[in-house]
């Protein structure tokens, strides 16, 4: 996998250079270019965080607004999976402010998982694969839930 | 299971014709579906160039498709592909993606086009031509550039 190939999320913000300090307070994320104006105002910037990299937006058009113009909702959410204490992750953000709208619990599928909010009201999933779980086994654990494809 | 660490989960109003538009438009392949049994997708993971994209829908509780907003949305979502990006845009518009900018070179070194999908969330598709260093990138773009902060 080449980190500058794939799939890069957007994430739109009121406040893109509270939501940079944010970003790297509670789950680590470093920037990896930054551009702003000759007047000092935000332009562009991609975070990064392992191998992947997201970009920090602003409202630059009507139709981008931050969950703070929308009656906090979001069309997209953004997941993030670690290989490492997802209990101590979720602790990080907590103490950053974040709010945790389903604490860490084991899901069916084999990950742990939590979710929060940030200032804004963007959604954050995070994950960590704690048991390898068989399409059959996850199924039988869900009923009425049909999964087609599984690795 | 094989994931990158970062996915972006995408909400639509009909997830199974989001997942049928993407792999038509874009050649995302589907790898896996969880059905809620009710027409619904509850999550979903479909693969391009090593990475991961998850679509699902009806949209619960805080979530929405755009189409329930106006036309508004909280993110986008940008594609950096190797090579073949004409070949693409084309491909993407003839199976029905509005195109918002047609492939264009951009002052930063990369030929960028964007694009709506049905329900309205917003794609960007981009590829290198010429990579800058931040010192070209400032120059050619007249912006301050700060990189590997």
């Amino acid at each position: 996998m080449d980190a500058k190939l794939g799939f890069q999320p957007s994430v739109i913000y009121q406040d893109p250079k509270a939501a940079m300090r944010w970003l790297a307070a509670a789950f680590g994320f470093e920037t990896a270019i930054y551009i702003e104006g000759d007047d000092g105002g935000f332009v562009h910037c991609q975070m990064r965080l392992g191998e992947s990299l997201i970009s920090i937006g602003e409202e630059w058009s009507d139709d981008f607004k931050s969950p703070l113009k929308l009656d906090g909702k979001n069309t997209q959410l953004t997941s993030i999976q670690i290989d490492s204490d997802v209990d101590a992750h979720c602790e990080r953000a907590r103490a950053a402010g974040a709010v945790i709208t389903a604490e860490p619990e084991t899901q069916f599928y084999g990950d742990r998982t939590y979710r929060c909010r940030d200032p804004e009201g963007h959604h954050w999933s995070i994950g960590q694969t704690v048991e390898d779980v068989s399409r059959e086994a996850a199924e039988a654990r869900v009923p009425g839930v049909k999964i087609t494809g599984w690795l | 299971m094989d994931v990158p660490p970062i996915s972006p989960l995408l909400f639509y109003r009909d997830a199974r014709a989001a997942l049928d538009f993407l792999q038509r438009a874009f050649g995302f392949e589907t790898r896996m579906v969880v059905d809620d049994g009710q027409g619904g997708v509850i999550h979903s993971e479909s693969v391009f160039l090593g990475h991961v994209v998850m679509v699902c829908g009806p949209p619960p509780g805080t979530y929405a498709s755009p189409l329930d907003l106006g036309g508004r949305r909280t993110g986008s979502v940008h594609v950096q592909v190797p090579d073949g990006l004409d070949a693409l845009f084309e491909q993407a518009r003839a199976a029905g993606a509005t195109i918002e900018r047609e492939p264009a070179d951009q002052p930063y070194g990369d030929r960028v086009f964007t694009c709506l999908d049905p329900e309205g969330h917003s794609w960007s598709f981009g590829q290198t031509l010429k990579a800058l260093s931040a010192e070209e990138m400032a120059a050619a773009t007249g912006r301050d550039i700060k990189q590997g902060l």
